[in-house]
């Protein structure tokens, strides 16, 4: 199969920092044509800034050399397979240049505080007149409407509000969060499917869309259980550690070397048959634990067990040993162990690509495969503004003449040093 | 049209899409949910006398545990038709052909190899009707040495690299609440099967869509693998992200930025702070965050979580309050969006549900309830040409 399975799909990327470009990302990895609009004034929060340590810079061993914005990991993984173009929106003439972009476009992604499109005059409503079935999706914070519409957020944050901290922590404990911003993949992944829906209502019906979505309201979407058992039961969720409500034992428990790990879950009363066996429980222990219900009540107690039998083990020992018997058992995988992984290895979840300021690093694929269309990291992370003129010129149409105008007044300019408001 | 399509009363995103979902669980039928919602045609396809296991996962309605009462269940097959059939009989295995050949997009999580045996695997399917794509989620994948290993939430949290990160680093890593992996794999696979969607509208053509919940899990968490890839350290466990502090009724969490930092010292009236080098920057802060808890906490514990939270939020300091379920109802923001939809069951009767998490063109897509157990069985297998009489024989032989 030659072509890509987004083949003819093109979108204007007006995102930032995780959620929107890691949509985005996936969406050019699959062949769509993702333009990202930045500028000097205003760069992606991710490409860390101008200078190198404002807690973004995920840089190169460390070292973010002469221009930190154009190599930072966290910009790179999660703004390969773009173009990048450098239009200051806050001149009225980067607005007229960037509508003209949006008449070549099927798709105009932001994740702008709610508002700021209004402000730029680049509304949905004004977008429709430049093209009336253009589908433009917003990710904000909030989305678009209520007293909260304005807020900031960050992933992490956003667990907080939306109600998975409150049940994450250790038993009896204090909320904690997941360690990472686990809503913005899950706005990433959500949104795609989203923007498609959209076009096949666009092929069906030749319509556009203006998509308001709430981050905070995806990330409830996640937990329906919880807000199901108050709704149905009064009943508010605190943080079990570990625990599960139907598999138990269920727990993470340590093995040999530093900081390291085995989850296991019980599904069964006969997975439980199997484990005690390999824990070496008498007849009478046996017994004792032989239902869901007797195990629960001594939870800790098995817990315990259950480490005195993992502490000088190793984890991957134990992980093959109990899954050769049916026994869900996972070992709490390090940076450097997901890398090199084995399985995730021999199914090529790591790809790698050159990058001229980065070298050639690994970055995550995708959360799913394709048989016929299977995509991949098709270009590496454009350095700011690599595009611009290819994009004013055939995509926009400028005229060599428009496009030195834009370049003396500052508007495409690609160095954000040249911008106090830079930061 | 087919006569086993559902009549629709408005026009939806995805009417033209028509979904079998023969999953069970959690991340198939949301990935199922999810399309339903958008307008899909979802028939669901559940084994007879129980149905799907997620019918008998609590919570309950009033703790009740019933094949009609599992929140988990209401509230992840909204928007869907039930049939029941047992794929694992061949007359299952015939019955299901027709509606193969309707379908654009099958989604399934039987274990690797499981569909293959029933003769239902994509090869199967794309011979029965080359435009219909095969969605196959997983823990591990359909290859791969893990291929055949056993998968839970935790275990997927744990091989996707994101369990080591979450928690605290002298007590062992922490899974985060819920079942998120499950979620996350269902997320992904509404996009893949949206993915393949578009290139069968231009190819004619299905495909086999592969989602694997370790491998949604290491996407998402991100930060592991990169860390080490471009610093060469793994990164420990922390409440260092957004950390959270308590406070007279709850608790708070801040997001340290530069470009927040002397509000926020004013705030927590410590102006002289502003200046201090302990924390004058991201880096400085992380290296004495125990200073800094210390200065905060002590300050927080007066404060209450709403009323601070908006007030940082209007100085543009994007904090967070935690919320449980009872915050997120008496949060204006969700009721001013009316995130919250009632949706009336006959068994359960009318109770709140999060709805859809967008507006659609400036309107909420409507969402209809989770289908009895087999309740379209009859409407669906007439449509397909059964008699009565063939109809109670099946039922009797415990296929459908």
């Amino acid at each position: 199969m030659s072509k890509t399975a987004l083949e003819g799909l093109r979108v204007l990327d007006l995102t930032q920092v995780w959620a929107g470009p890691t949509c985005t990302k996936i969406l050019g990895d699959l062949g769509a044509e993702v333009i990202k609009i930045e500028s000097g004034r205003r760069m992606d929060i991710s490409r860390g800034g101008i200078k190198a340590n404002s807690g973004a810079g995920l840089y190169p061993d460390g070292d973010p050399g002469d221009e930190p914005w154009n190599t930072s990991g966290l910009y790179t993984d999660r703004n390969r397979s773009k173009i990048s173009a450098c239009l200051d929106l806050t001149h009225p003439k980067g607005v007229e240049v960037l509508k003209k972009l949006v008449a070549e476009s099927d798709v105009v992604i932001e994740s702008f505080r709610s508002g700021v499109m209004e402000r730029f005059g680049l509304s949905y409503e004004d977008l429709k007149l430049i093209r009336k079935d253009i589908i433009m999706v917003s990710l904000a914070s909030q989305g678009g409407s209520g007293p909260e519409r304005s807020y900031g957020s960050f992933g992490a944050t956003l667990e907080q509000t939306a109600g998975i901290a409150s049940f994450t922590g250790y038993l009896g404990g204090d909320p904690r969060t997941s360690g990472t911003f686990l809503p913005d993949p899950m706005v990433a992944f959500l949104a795609i499917g989203i923007v498609l829906s959209a076009i096949e209502q666009r092929r069906t019906t030749g319509k556009g869309t203006y998509i308001d979505l709430s981050q905070r309201e995806v990330t409830t979407g996640i937990v329906g259980e919880m807000v199901m058992d108050y709704t149905m039961n009064d009943r508010k969720w605190e943080p079990n550690g570990n625990r599960d409500s139907v598999f138990v034992p269920q727990g993470v428990y340590k093995c040999s070397g530093e900081d390291s790990w085995i989850a296991i879950s019980i599904r069964t009363d006969d997975e439980w048959n199997l484990f005690s066996e390999i824990l070496n429980f008498s007849l009478e222990e046996k017994q004792n634990s032989s239902t869901a219900e007797l195990r629960f009540a001594q939870h800790d107690e098995l817990d315990r067990l259950i480490t005195q039998w993992t502490q000088d083990k190793d984890a991957h020992n134990v992980m093959h040993d109990l899954q050769a018997v049916g026994i869900p058992a996972g070992v709490s995988l390090k940076g450097d162990q997901i890398l090199a992984d084995e399985h995730l290895n021999d199914r090529e979840f790591w790809e790698e690509i050159d990058h001229p300021m980065v070298g050639r690093r690994p970055f995550l694929s995708r959360p799913f495969k394709f048989s016929k269309h299977p995509g991949s990291t098709r270009s590496h992370a454009p350095l700011l503004g690599a595009h611009t003129e290819y994009v004013l010129r055939s995509i926009a149409g400028l005229s060599d003449d428009e496009i030195t105008e834009l370049s003396d007044l500052g508007i495409t300019s690609n160095d954000p040093t040249k911008f106090q408001t830079a930061l | 049209m087919s006569l086993l399509d559902k009549p629709f009363s408005e026009d939806l995103p995805l009417n033209s899409v028509k979904v079998l979902d023969i999953s069970q669980g959690v991340a198939g039928p949301y990935a199922a949910k999810l399309l339903g919602g958008m307008g899909a045609d979802v028939i669901s396809v559940e084994p007879p006398v129980y149905g799907d296991y997620a019918r008998l996962a609590p919570p309950f309605f009033e703790d009740d545990p019933h094949v009609e009462k599992s929140g988990l269940f209401l509230y992840l097959n909204t928007d869907k038709r039930s049939i029941t059939l047992d794929l694992s009989s061949e007359q299952g295995q015939s019955i299901i052909k027709p509606l193969i050949e309707w379908a654009d997009i099958i989604i399934e999580n039987y274990a690797p190899d499981t569909l293959e045996n029933w003769g239902l695997g994509y090869k199967d399917i794309e011979a029965i009707s080359a435009k219909t794509t095969l969605v196959s989620i997983t823990g591990f994948g359909q290859s791969g040495p893990y291929k055949n290993y056993q998968d839970t939430n935790l275990i997927s949290l744990a091989l996707g690299g994101l369990l080591q990160i979450t928690g605290d680093a002298d007590k062992e890593p922490l899974k985060v609440g819920g079942r998120p992996a499950e979620y996350i794999a269902g997320l992904s696979a509404f996009s893949g099967a949206m993915i393949a969607l578009y290139a069968q509208r231009a190819s004619g053509e299905g495909q086999h869509v592969d989602v694997s919940m370790v491998e949604a899990i290491a996407t998402a968490q991100m930060y592991s693998g990169l860390n080490y890839a471009y610093l060469g350290v793994n990164r420990v466990r922390a409440n260092d992200i957004a950390p959270m502090y308590p406070v007279s009724n709850g608790h708070v969490g801040v997001m340290y930025r530069q470009e927040n930092w002397d509000d926020f010292c004013e705030m927590i009236d410590h102006p002289e702070m502003k200046t201090d080098e302990r924390f004058i920057d991201n880096v400085a802060r992380r290296e004495n965050i125990d200073e800094l808890n210390q200065i905060v906490a002590e300050w927080m514990l007066k404060q209450d979580k709403t009323e601070l939270y908006h007030r940082a939020q209007g100085q543009r300091m994007p904090f967070g309050y935690i919320c449980d379920a009872e915050d997120l109802f008496s949060s204006e923001q969700y009721d001013h969006r009316g995130y919250f939809v009632e949706i009336d069951h006959p068994v359960c009767g009318p109770l709140l549900y999060p709805g859809h998490s967008f507006f659609w063109s400036g309107e909420k897509l409507p969402m209809g309830r989770a289908p009895l157990l087999g309740e379209h069985s009859e409407s669906i297998y007439e449509a397909l040409d059964f008699s009565k009489k063939q109809l109670s024989d099946l039922k009797e032989k415990g296929v459908i």
